[in-house]
């Protein structure tokens, strides 16, 4: 039995840890996604991102194929992280429910 | 979907093999259990309780000839880089696999992580490693193969750095996994193995197993080592 709760403990502190990590990434990630708009028959990109809970608009023009590119892959590691992140929130309430026991909440 | 931790762990290694950082790596830790299935065969073996850190054991740092980042190789999966703070150890973090680097610690204690620019991380030095870098066993995990400690070495070695451990849960986890390894080799009529490794330790060393061993309440690991 203390063999296991030791392992709870250390995946505990993982997840805590690991919290953390993906936290920074998504930080890291830069903010906004690209949208192609059609306008007059023609397409432009716009980089879309929330400012003090405002939509915002930048204008990016025809776009290049590395900056579409770029936000294609933020968006994708966007999504991806916060599943993870999402998950490891999950463990980390499970696993302090399951070393609190019978204890009291 | 979600790939399950073995699958996710087979991965990492595949492509560990694939951009030929495998060759240079041992695969030690509780993980390692895990593949010693095909080693004991018919041999009634239960894995050990698994945490998720993979511990890749890089025995000769110097002798790495690759170029492989292991974080942009292990990106697409998940994996991010995460630091332990304060040392600054570099492990790979996903919610369902933690990979860190060890090496063997030579000299002076230090708890400086030993650079690895080949692979784009660094190690931890750890004691008593180089135990389980020889006598190494290879095991066979779908298309590729892993290379992993000898079990005797992985027990022993068990038993050694369980007298070492702050941690009484630890300690008692570390035991564990050396008695079902040892249980199992022994029941494959593997006592002359354990008893040779046993005799290849340096003194001080030995006695610290036999002292661990003494613990183990297990008549017939203790007529082997004792």
């Amino acid at each position: 039995m203390k063999v296991i709760k030791g392992v709870l403990k250390e995946e505990l502190a993982n997840s805590l840890r690991m919290k953390k990590s993906y936290e920074r990434e998504l930080a890291r990630l830069p903010k906004g996604s690209l949208v192609k708009k059609p306008i007059k028959g023609h397409e432009y990109y716009y980089l879309v991102s929330r400012n003090h809970g405002k939509v915002k608009f930048i204008y990016k023009g025809k776009g290049s194929a590395k900056e579409i590119e770029k936000y294609r892959q933020v968006k994708h590691y966007r999504a991806k992280y916060r599943k993870q992140l999402s998950e490891v929130k999950k463990q980390i309430r499970f696993l302090r429910s399951a070393l609190r026991g019978k204890e009291p909440v | 979907m979600e790939k399950s931790q073995y699958d996710l762990c087979v991965e990492v290694l595949r492509r560990l093999d694939k951009s030929g950082a495998l060759k240079h790596i041992v695969l030690i830790g509780s993980w390692c259990t895990l593949f010693y299935k095909s080693y004991f065969g018919h041999i009634k073996y239960a894995p050990v309780l698994k945490t998720r850190d993979i511990d890749l054991l890089v025995p000769h740092p110097s002798a790495v000839r690759v170029k492989a980042n292991v974080a942009e190789l292990l990106k697409d999966l998940g994996f991010v880089v995460g630091f332990d703070a304060p040392q600054g150890y570099i492990r790979l973090v996903h919610p369902g696999l933690i990979v860190e680097f060890l090496t063997i610690e030579k000299g002076r204690p230090s708890d400086k992580p030993y650079p690895l620019p080949q692979l784009g991380v660094n190690a931890q030095p750890l004691r008593f490693l180089e135990i389980l870098a020889r006598d190494t066993i290879t095991a066979k995990v779908e298309d590729f193969s892993v290379t992993l400690p000898h079990p005797a070495n992985f027990a022993l070695h068990k038993l050694l750095i369980s007298q070492r451990r702050p941690n009484r849960q630890k300690e008692e986890k570390d035991r564990d996994a050396a008695v079902r390894i040892l249980d199992a080799l022994i029941s494959k009529g593997e006592q002359d193995t354990i008893k040779k490794v046993f005799l290849s330790l340096p003194a001080r060393w030995q006695n610290k197993i036999k002292k661990a061993s003494q613990t183990l309440e297990n008549n017939e690991i203790l007529s082997v080592l004792l």
